[in-house]
């Protein structure tokens, strides 16, 4: 789940983690997907290439991202349907490590009918056109078993990226100006660089626990909000060297709700009132068969609690996000090359609530040492760099690494505490432990670090078929016992193979 | 702002959508939208606005004969030209268009400037040499004896000068190891028995030679 970032760091807190556990639905991972839209090729009757680095799905081409920005109105109007499903194995490195290897590695190396969407998109008018994608999770959650325990998984369908925009073009021989106003439900979904933050996850993640350390799951630099918000923002993009944009954002409800469809309301982020502004600066440069663009963006968002009592002001926290990302293409057939770099900080501030739940007396597990006081607020800091090499559009490769550090905060801690919030020895057979193996940290510190490698095959425009590895050397803050129970960051280590196609 | 006040001011905005400026549509299937329109609103993402392309995975269009630009269109939009170069990305966008709109276009890039390309590769003596001679051993024709003694193009023999260097030993290679492009069949024996080298140093010697 990727749509929310700022609520994974909050909710799976430790003073948050006993009610977690309780809440009868499990796993409830959202799903970001890979969008190469037949749909959009129908509407031109050109070729995935056209738009797609390399058939890369979603990296866009220059002409991709004027297509998009002149609010996908080239062509003409066809039946506006696409749908796309994934089928894909993980396999995790070691699965011993854990108290309960069925819970926290379901499904590890089965093969799964993962994900499917459905997409509504296509020109609408001569100025407007749609995107907009609804995305069912073969594996959304589980229903609780007789005993409590979680059963059999449940499917779900809910919005997913959506982006209803309007543009216009003002060209000639001096000028080149596209302005445009997009309606859209997650911040930088609007951008048509794969650097940004909506973009530059391009896997699917399917939601069983033995698809959590996949590179999809991985640190990518992202809004603190996340997604299945609503927002307006305004753009232009100016002689195809400029481009901005601005706007602000709110919660996806009333006449908005769409935009949040099929989620629950626990579940929706709450934003208060409509005064969260995001904005983009970007300044790109096209010369010979190469292409490059340097960014920055940011955000602030008022944000509460995740499932909490909106009226109280005393669960509103803010996150402010600020990044920089850059890319970088070369396509000439039958070669495609690519480049992205981006870095992210986020400085999280914690409600009053949070810091309150928080407050009372911990202590080392000598009963006299206390545990330091939690953060008023946390920073994180993620980079993110990925290399690919595409041949004919069929064949490719890709080498990322990722770097996520940040504050240490004992609020963070998830691991190594026995019931009464006091920190036990690593000993999982110690009295009263409700440490999180696997998933938790004896730190407190965010750090993360590590890299994916891909190959894949495209032997037909809409199926690709992948093969990742995914390496960690740290992981929650630590490389080697990260749980306090044992756990190293490399027996996260995750091979993913997928096979993904659309129509 | 409430949210009834946004969704207000979202249907204005469908409202206006409606109301979509002709003479700024990106719409290929409508016989009002006048050539010059779709020249500047679509052809330009990758051709550039004047028909002088920046990335050699697209032709260049300006200063280009205009019967050869409405015969290649034509060519796309019967699917007869079927080089991926073209059918990757022109028999979409072509498939709809009048013959009315395939002579304005025509006629808006031939009338373009074509501005000079930086050397494509080194533009050697041996380039100069097919383009002027030909490959006489192997009974190779100079270039210009169709193409025009500057390589400018005689009404349906395409310009040469000044084009992309990648692009033309691609299609050299097209006409000579493909039938893709019916509608040039005599470059097939012409170009039969070309080397690599000699592609590209025809290639780059034509890239670099001054437009006129």
């Amino acid at each position: 789940m990727r749509c929310f970032p700022w609520r994974l760091t909050t909710s799976i807190g430790k003073y948050c983690l006993s009610a977690a556990l309780a809440w009868p639905v499990f796993g409830i991972f959202h799903v970001e997907q890979a969008h190469a839209l037949p749909a959009f090729a129908r509407q031109t009757g050109q070729n995935c290439v056209s738009c797609h680095a390399g058939g890369q799905f979603p990296e866009l081409t220059p002409y991709g991202r004027i297509f998009k920005l002149t609010a996908y109105t080239i062509g003409e109007r066809t039946i506006p349907i696409s749908v796309m499903g994934v089928a894909s194995v993980a396999k995790v490195n070691d699965t011993s490590k854990s108290d309960s290897p069925a819970a926290d590695f379901q499904k590890n190396g089965s093969l799964l009918f993962a994900t499917g969407s459905l997409f509504i998109a296509g020109k609408v008018t001569n100025n407007m056109g749609v995107f907009s994608q609804i995305t069912y999770d073969n594996y959304a959650y589980q229903s609780a078993g007789p005993d409590g325990q979680p059963a059999d998984f449940r499917g779900h369908s809910n919005a997913d990226n959506i982006d209803i925009r309007y543009a216009d073009r003002f060209i000639d021989g001096n000028h080149d100006l596209i302005v445009g106003v997009s309606l859209n439900n997650n911040p930088s979904i609007s951008d048509v660089w794969n650097s940004a933050a909506a973009w530059m996850q391009y896997v699917p993640v399917p939601s069983p626990t033995s698809h959590q350390f996949i590179d999809g799951t991985a640190p990518y630099p992202g809004f603190g909000t996340g997604g299945n918000i609503a927002g307006i923002t305004t753009y232009a993009y100016w002689n195809r060297a400029l481009y901005a944009e601005i706007g602000t954002y709110r919660t996806a409800n009333q006449a908005f709700s769409f935009l949040s469809a099929g989620i629950n309301d626990g579940n929706t982020t709450k934003l208060r009132g409509s005064n969260n502004p995001y904005w983009r600066l970007a300044l790109s440069h096209e010369w010979g068969a190469h292409n490059a663009m340097m960014g920055v963006s940011g955000m602030v968002a008022h944000v509460f609690d995740g499932g909490s009592d909106v009226s109280d002001p005393d669960n509103l926290g803010r996150v402010r996000n600020i990044g920089f990302d850059a890319q970088y293409q070369y396509l000439l057939d039958p070669h495609t090359i690519t480049a992205q770099f981006a870095f992210m900080r986020q400085k999280q501030f914690y409600s009053a609530n949070t810091l309150a739940a928080a407050e009372p007396p911990y202590f080392l597990a000598d009963g006299i040492t206390p545990v330091a006081a939690v953060n008023a607020s946390d920073t994180t800091n993620i980079l993110r760099a990925k290399v690919s090499y595409i041949f004919q559009a069929k064949y490719g490769g890709s080498l990322s690494i990722f770097n996520k550090t940040g504050t240490t905060n004992t609020l963070n801690q998830t691991s190594g505490f026995d019931s009464n919030g006091q920190i036990t020895s690593t000993d999982p057979e110690g009295t009263g432990i409700a440490s999180t193996r696997v998933n938790g940290s004896l730190t407190g510190n965010p750090a993360t670090r590590g890299w994916t490698g891909e190959v894949f095959w495209t032997p037909v425009q809409y199926v690709r078929v992948g093969a990742q590895f995914t390496a960690y050397s740290k992981y929650n803050g630590a490389s080697s016992n990260y749980d306090g129970l044992g756990r190293n960051a490399r027996d996260n280590n995750t091979l993913f193979l997928y096979l993904w196609a659309a129509y | 702002m409430k949210a009834p006040k946004i969704a207000i001011a979202v249907l204005a905005m469908l409202g206006v959508a409606a109301c979509a400026n002709i003479e700024r549509s990106r719409n290929l299937n409508d016989a009002r939208v006048s050539a010059k329109t779709l020249a500047l609103q679509v052809c330009s993402a990758c051709h550039a606005f004047d028909g002088n392309s920046v990335s050699p995975n697209f032709p260049n269009l300006a200063g280009q004969t205009p019967a050869y630009l409405v015969s290649q269109l034509k060519d796309f939009r019967k699917h007869s030209r079927a080089d991926p170069a073209g059918f990757e990305y022109m028999w979409g966008l072509s498939r709809n268009l009048t013959d009315e709109q395939i002579d304005g276009l025509a006629s808006y890039f031939a009338s373009q400037p074509l501005r000079p390309l930086p050397a494509g590769g080194v533009p050697g003596i041996a380039g100069q040499g097919i383009f002027e001679r030909g490959v006489p051993e192997k009974s190779i024709p100079p270039c210009k004896g169709c193409h025009g003694e500057h390589g400018q193009g005689t009404d349906q023999n395409p310009r040469l000068a000044g084009q992309h260097a990648d692009y033309l030993a691609k299609q050299l290679s097209v006409f000579q190891r493909t039938d893709e492009r019916p509608d040039g069949a005599v470059m097939k024996i012409i170009a039969h028995d070309l080397t690599e080298a000699n592609k590209s140093d025809v290639a780059a010697y034509l890239q670099a030679m001054a437009p006129r």
